[in-house]
């Protein structure tokens, strides 16, 4: 018994790794948006340039031309030229510049 | 976005440069313990330049020295840096406070006082009332009660149907309309006779009602009955009628004063010495400037009001009020008969000015000297006027 309740938490642990988990299942069986439930991150571009984060861990690397954004779903990377910060809180971060890529695990 | 900058600018915030090697972990700290930064701008490898507000600087310290990062301010923006500036001036703040209550009490009175109304003769009577009631311009607000004052006005003053107390802003209005009198209702059953209101002779008749007794050319005393309210038929059998008399009958009558000539004269003038007091008007409160006490036994007194007028006309409410008093001196003058005469004329027809009734035309002015006993000369003024003396005076049936 204890095994088998192990192994369904790790299961579930490798499938949020993944990109899909249990409440993220749920929202889409009750056509709830995706964003409302987990911590999985929102990117929304608006034009070239902004673009806003939402659920981010941290930055890694804060450069010039480069932001690198740690999130639940692996890093994003968004480059340009002469980006800036615009603003950073809790939950979300908007960046500004000329973007020319948003990639993602790079 | 304006809106933010403008709520920036309001709280306040400070541009930093932040050095060191690890700036993002600097970011990630300050953004996990709810440190609101915007505008990062990355300078080169190891500074960012990034603006935050003053409470988030204060609590940048922990975060700057995990991540080995130094901070430092290059600029301070918003309000509160400018008014930190006037922290120490005294006087400034003093400035302010007194600024502010001057203009919340200059809100908080009654600047003027405007009544409409179709009567205009009326509003100085409101006036007196709003008087009694302590209400002017430079009252309080707060101190007014519209329905009360209403009440109080339309007590007051009897002519008013219907009064409208409002107050808009610093302004009282006051709307009133007024009452049409009653008619003085005539009682055609009632038996009134015309009797004569002096002594006079008749010019003209104008009988409306009523059997006329006298005829135009007649000479009549004060009490006689000119106008009959029995109308007599002219067949004796069938006996008489009672009306009310009415009708206008205009006489000539005479009114004559006669005074002793004295040929001394109490003459007053001016010494040329006077008296000045200023008052410093605010609205209807006036403030005595400081002065020497008065110390004429006798005096006249002017008052003169100093209005200043602002751009465009407006009459500002604040002004002088000066009274001068200008000291009088009596002497006695000897006059020459002449002069003796004529002032003797001049007081006689001053006092008949007072006796003679305001309707009444003036026709004719008589002057005669008259030498009375002992030696002294009267003056004597007839004046010959020209009025209605027709009086209703109800008959008692007995």
């Amino acid at each position: 018994m204890k095994k088998g309740i192990h192994r369904i938490k790790s299961k579930a642990g490798r499938k949020k790794e993944q990109g899909e988990g249990v409440a993220e299942k749920l929202a889409r069986l009750f056509e709830i948006p995706a964003e409302i439930c987990g911590n999985r991150p929102k990117v929304t571009a608006i034009g070239r340039g902004e673009v806003l984060i939402e659920n981010f861990k941290g930055i890694m690397d804060f450069q010039d031309g480069m932001i690198r954004i740690n999130t639940n779903n692996g890093v994003i990377k968004v480059s340009g030229s002469d980006l800036s910060i615009r603003e950073i809180t809790n939950e979300e971060i908007i960046i500004g510049g000329k973007i020319s890529n948003i990639d993602y695990d790079a | 976005m304006f809106l933010v900058y403008l709520w920036n600018y309001i709280r306040g915030y400070v541009i930093i440069t932040v050095t060191g090697r690890n700036i993002e972990r600097f970011i990630n700290i300050c953004s996990r313990r709810n440190i609101l930064l915007w505008e990062i701008i990355r300078i080169n490898q190891d500074s960012a330049q990034m603006k935050a507000s003053i409470r988030g600087f204060k609590h940048m310290r922990p975060a700057a020295r995990k991540s080995r990062c130094k901070v430092r301010i290059s600029k301070r923006c918003g309000l509160p840096f400018k008014f930190s500036r006037f922290r120490r001036r005294k006087g400034f703040k003093l400035g302010v406070i007194i600024f502010s209550v001057l203009i919340l009490l200059s809100m908080s009175i009654i600047w003027d006082i405007e009544i409409t109304g179709s009567d205009p003769e009326l509003n100085s009577k409101i006036m007196t009332v709003l008087h009694e009631n302590s209400i002017g311009r430079g009252s309080l607000k707060m101190n007014i009660d519209a329905k009360k004052i209403a009440s109080e006005i339309s007590l007051g003053v009897d002519e008013i149907a219907w009064v409208g107390v409002e107050v808009k802003g610093v302004k009282l209005y006051i709307t009133f309309k007024d009452r049409v009198s009653t008619p003085t209702v005539i009682d055609s059953d009632q038996l009134y006779n015309i009797v004569a209101n002096r002594d006079g002779l008749i010019t003209r008749l104008e009988v409306y009602a009523g059997n006329a007794l006298v005829k135009e050319g007649d000479t009549v005393k004060k009490g006689q009955v000119l106008v009959s309210g029995t109308m007599q038929s002219q067949n004796p059998d069938n006996g008489t009628r009672e009306v009310h008399a009415l009708g206008k009958i205009i006489a000539r009558t005479w009114y004559q004063c006669s005074l002793p000539v004295s040929s001394v004269y109490t003459q007053r003038f001016k010494t040329g010495n006077t008296h000045k007091v200023s008052y410093l008007r605010f609205l209807d409160c006036k403030i005595k400037l400081p002065s020497n006490p008065l110390t004429f036994s006798l005096y006249d007194t002017e008052v003169e009001d100093k209005i200043i007028t602002g751009p465009f006309g407006i009459k500002l409410p604040i002004g002088l009020t000066v009274e001068i008093s200008s000291e009088i001196m009596e002497k006695q003058v000897d006059l020459t008969d002449e002069e003796a005469v004529d002032v003797a004329v001049e007081m006689a027809r001053e006092d008949l000015r007072k006796i003679i009734p305001r309707e009444s035309t003036i026709i004719d002015e008589v002057v005669k000297e008259i030498e009375g006993e002992n030696g002294t000369i009267y003056v004597q003024v007839v004046i010959e006027c020209e009025e209605d003396i027709a009086k209703l005076e109800p008959v008692n049936d007995e």
